[in-house]
């Protein structure tokens, strides 16, 4: 891959191109944190506790409405239901999504609820250890506030209780609440109807030991979390924007590279393939999200992210690898499979992990592979396989990145010894590596920035009048940022013209200008990297 | 008058009772509408308040039992327990015309008892009017589906401020102190929000992170309003002049204290001592209370009986005993005979 655009252009026009996509990037966490609201919002739901009156059910299952008309009989609290005699088996947990006056949208793209338990302390009814809730669930739907509740799911799920009381286990803390975990409730990959209905019971079987010791349970909340409308439609308008912007660069790429005469090398096909990874993600096919119900958009955005990230790693190893300056001549893939190979089992561990969890949901929404002990044991395994690869994946990458420090600086020494054109040749190899490497840390140090001030912060700053939504700002700023890294790669690593023109003529254009020397005219046989090899041979040689 | 509905001067404590009373009547059925007009002794803006806003009323109300549930509970063992009347229409007696501390801790314990539950009553569906319509516009004008809605406690403590504070207005030392400690009320539970978060990027990472603050349990803001009611801060009135006439203002009474901040509770006026029944100042006294005999703290026989004595007697109660309990409604006991010491005041 020698001779580069990067390694051809003035110094002036790189830094034209730097700051062009600076004011990109500046554009691009300017339009999340000042133009889209928060990424996501959360609501908070309290169960309505029904009483299910019909003995036995007839003729299919019947919704309970928290409120507005046909809403079911209430009751206030369990003591009423002691009173009025009423059984644990026919009491219904009725939340309504969204809250009255409003209405789910597709914009909101999932659905995600979490499931908390009130449970009160009682000196004689405690929660019992590894207490196991059985909940009796179902969901349905309907797009109009008047007609018949369809039924999308209905499951038997059970929860593990882990709470603790904080104060002392005695008489006068009776009724104060246990603190208990966020418990998995569910997860919806579209939101294409308009209202829902969740119904649980807590069905008790004394004899099978179902739903016995688990204290005294209050209430039931739900919270529900989804993306916000106007996020999806900063989002959808980012990627309309960017897919033909990297499309279009990749074209040119790709033209270029097929317009040498030599078959492309490994470092080029891997920068393609980046730009195609690249480019799949940002495919907007959300789009069909809003008039289609494809509950499967979760898990393929997973997938498509997973793809990148993966071959964003393994480009950097690559990159690596091409500029080691040592005599093993590589350019293919196999010579990597060391180093890539962690790289590809980690992702498959999370994307089979991603396939229990996600996957199931496909067909139960209240699956959670976290309810189970053996279901979090095997996740827990999954990711810490991924952990593990990924920590074999940076010890690799780091040591690489030594080794062409170390070339470097070997290099370095004996360049004053070399010819004028060679000495400038390694200097743009170096160069080229050097730009890579801090381009590379400044997009990771970006983002690892960005990440915990979102993670730390409160979600927005004011500023005079303006909010600040900071989480938005980090999503569109990092990815558009990874969008223009990607563009960048394949602009300034595309083979520079100069390469495959009249190689005398080039040398006179290169002599043009300070910085254009256009190093391989010394060199006069074929393209490729084993040309920088042969040279590095010949340079130990000497 | 210086005081919120439920708790004002003589005159409107009639209010306060009637509303509570309506309160239990509604509690075991929250859709039924509250009728403004039928609690006696709301101001105007109250009144205003209650028509514009009747579907939090009904939480309002609750609100105020949890709170003087909470009251009762904090202040069990005490020479004053939070003790209300049934039958008559104050419901707390005279106790509050004072500015006392007790005046002080039911004031902050009732504003923040209505934020609670109005929050609560806006996440069950009760209310259609909490959260984001009223308080922020979004640029489309769909608030909702561009960019979600803003906590619900902003709304709780909104209603919290327009009901309780409604008649706190005048330029009085009464109307001050009120005015703080039912902020101080809510400034309680805004502090005690918890946050929680749920991670659910790729493969469930932190990638994406979704946080929101919940409420904390009451009792947690009980227990922490029984530390500010014991280290409320002692206060004496200043009037000043001023264009519209003589200004009543509160300053520190004892300069070598820290001033009391937004969350602490201020008095002035010193409580009675709680031991002899006297109308005058609302004690009801210690007489026939049960004591504890084994304690040395205020609930102990000792002072409790603030020295008088007490009686025993022997009690034998039948009670549940070996039960089997189930999260609702079902309990399998055993009867069992216990014998119980009850030691009373003289």
């Amino acid at each position: 891959m020698a001779g580069a655009i990067i390694e051809n252009m003035s110094t002036k026009k790189l830094v034209i191109v730097g700051v062009v996509l600076l004011l990109f990037q500046a554009f691009a966490f300017m339009v999340g944190g000042l133009i889209a609201p928060s990424p996501t919002t959360a609501v908070h739901y309290l169960a309505t506790k029904c009483v299910d009156n019909q003995k036995g059910h007839q003729e299919g299952r019947k919704w309970f409405m928290p409120w507005g008309p046909n809403q079911c009989d209430k009751i206030r609290d369990f003591d009423e239901a002691m009173a009025k005699r009423i059984e644990a088996n026919n009491i219904v947990f009725s939340v309504h999504i969204p809250l009255p006056n409003k209405e789910m949208s597709p914009w909101f793209q999932f659905m995600l609820v979490i499931l908390q338990f009130d449970i009160a302390f009682k000196m004689y009814n405690q929660i019992e250890d590894k207490a196991f809730v059985t909940i009796d669930v179902s969901l349905a739907y309907r797009d109009d506030s008047v007609s018949e509740w369809t039924e999308m799911a209905h499951s038997v799920e059970q929860r593990k209780l882990s709470c603790n009381f904080t104060t002392a286990k005695i008489k006068e803390n009776e009724g104060r609440y246990y603190e208990c975990d966020l418990l998995p409730f569910m997860e919806v990959g579209t939101v294409s109807h308009k209202y829902y209905l969740v119904n649980v019971r807590l069905p008790v079987y004394e004899r099978k030991k179902v739903n016995v010791g688990i204290g005294e349970i209050k209430d039931i909340r739900l919270v529900g979390i989804h993306q916000n409308g106007g996020f999806t439609k900063v989002w959808f308008a980012m990627k309309t924007f960017l897919t033909p912007s990297i499309l279009i660069i990749m074209i040119w790429y790709w033209r270029r590279i097929t317009m040498m005469t030599r078959p492309p090398v490994l470092l080029e096909k891997v920068i393609f393939a980046l730009g195609i990874s690249m480019t799949f993600i940002n495919i907007p096919v959300e789009w069909f999200s809003i008039g289609f119900d494809w509950t499967w958009m979760l898990l393929f955005g997973d997938i498509r992210q997973g793809i990148f990230y993966a071959m964003l790693l393994s480009f950097w190893i690559i990159f690596c690898g091409e500029h080691l300056m040592d005599q093993t001549e590589r350019n293919r893939f196999s010579m990597y499979w060391k180093q890539v190979g962690p790289i590809v089992f980690g992702s498959f561990c999370l994307f089979i992990f991603d396939m229990c969890e996600r996957g199931v949901q496909l067909t139960n929404p209240f699956y959670s592979i976290w309810a189970s002990d053996v279901g979090t044991e095997l996740a827990m395994a999954f990711i810490i396989v991924a952990g593990i690869c990924a920590c074999l994946y940076f010890l690799f990458l780091c040591f690489m990145v030594f080794q062409v420090f170390r070339n470097i600086s070997g290099k370095r020494s004996c360049l004053p010894a070399m010819t004028k054109a060679r000495r400038l040749h390694y200097e743009g190899l170096i160069f080229r590596f050097k730009f890579l490497m801090l381009v590379t840390l400044a997009c990771a140090a970006m983002t690892v920035i960005f990440f915990i001030i979102s993670q730390v912060n409160e979600g927005h700053w004011h500023w005079g009048d303006y909010t600040v939504q900071i989480n938005s700002a980090f999503f569109t700023g990092i990815y558009g940022m990874w969008n223009l890294y990607v563009f960048a790669l394949m602009f300034l690593y595309a083979p520079s013209h100069k390469r495959y023109g009249d190689e005398q003529a080039s040398g006179d254009q290169g002599g043009t200008s300070g910085e254009d020397i256009q190093l391989t005219t010394t060199i006069t046989h074929a393209d490729g990297p084993t040309e920088v090899y042969r040279m590095m041979g010949k340079d130990s040689q000497e | 008058m210086p005081m919120k509905a439920e708790f004002s001067s003589r005159k409107d404590k009639t209010t306060c009772v009637r509303s509570l009373a309506v309160g239990h009547q509604y509690s075991s059925v929250a859709s039924q509408p509250v009728l403004c007009s039928s609690i006696p002794g709301l101001v105007p803006k109250q009144l205003r308040f209650c028509r514009n806003f009747a579907e939090v009323m009904p939480s309002v109300v609750h609100g105020l039992s949890i709170a003087i549930r909470e009251c009762q509970h904090q202040f069990r063992g005490r020479r004053w327990n939070c003790t209300t009347l049934n039958d008559t229409l104050s419901i707390f007696g005279p106790v509050l015309d004072k500015a006392t501390r007790e005046a002080a801790f039911v004031h902050a314990i009732a504003s923040a008892g209505i934020a609670f539950a109005v929050t609560r009553g806006c996440a069950d569906g009760s209310a259609t009017i909490c959260g984001c319509d009223m308080i922020r516009k979004a640029p489309s004008g769909e608030g909702w589906k561009w960019g979600g809605c803003s906590e619900d406690i902003n709304f709780g403590n909104m209603v919290s401020r327009e009901f309780a504070d409604a008649r706190e207005n005048r330029p009085d030392a009464r109307s001050a102190m009120n005015r703080h400690n039912n902020e101080a009320g809510r400034m309680s539970i805004t502090e005690h929000m918890y946050l929680k978060c749920k991670c659910h990027g790729l493969s469930g990472s932190c990638e994406v992170k979704t946080c929101w603050f919940s409420q904390p349990d009451f009792h947690k803001i009980g227990d922490y309003m029984k530390d500010k009611y014991d280290s409320a801060s002692e206060m004496v009135v200043e009037k000043h002049r001023e264009s519209r006439g003589w200004v009543e203002t509160l300053r520190p009474k004892f300069t070598f204290f820290k001033p009391p901040t937004e969350t602490d509770l201020i008095y002035y006026e010193n409580s009675p001592n709680f031991c002899e029944p006297n109308m005058e100042t609302g004690s009801f006294g210690t007489r026939d209370r049960t004591c504890n005999l084994t304690s040395h703290g205020i609930d102990g026989c000792e002072l409790l009986c603030c020295g008088r004595g007490h009686n025993t007697r022997t009690e034998r109660r039948k009670e549940k005993c070996h039960c089997v309990f189930h999260w609702c409604c079902y309990v399998s006991c055993q009867e069992c005979l216990r014998v119980y010491d009850v030691h009373t005041c003289k």
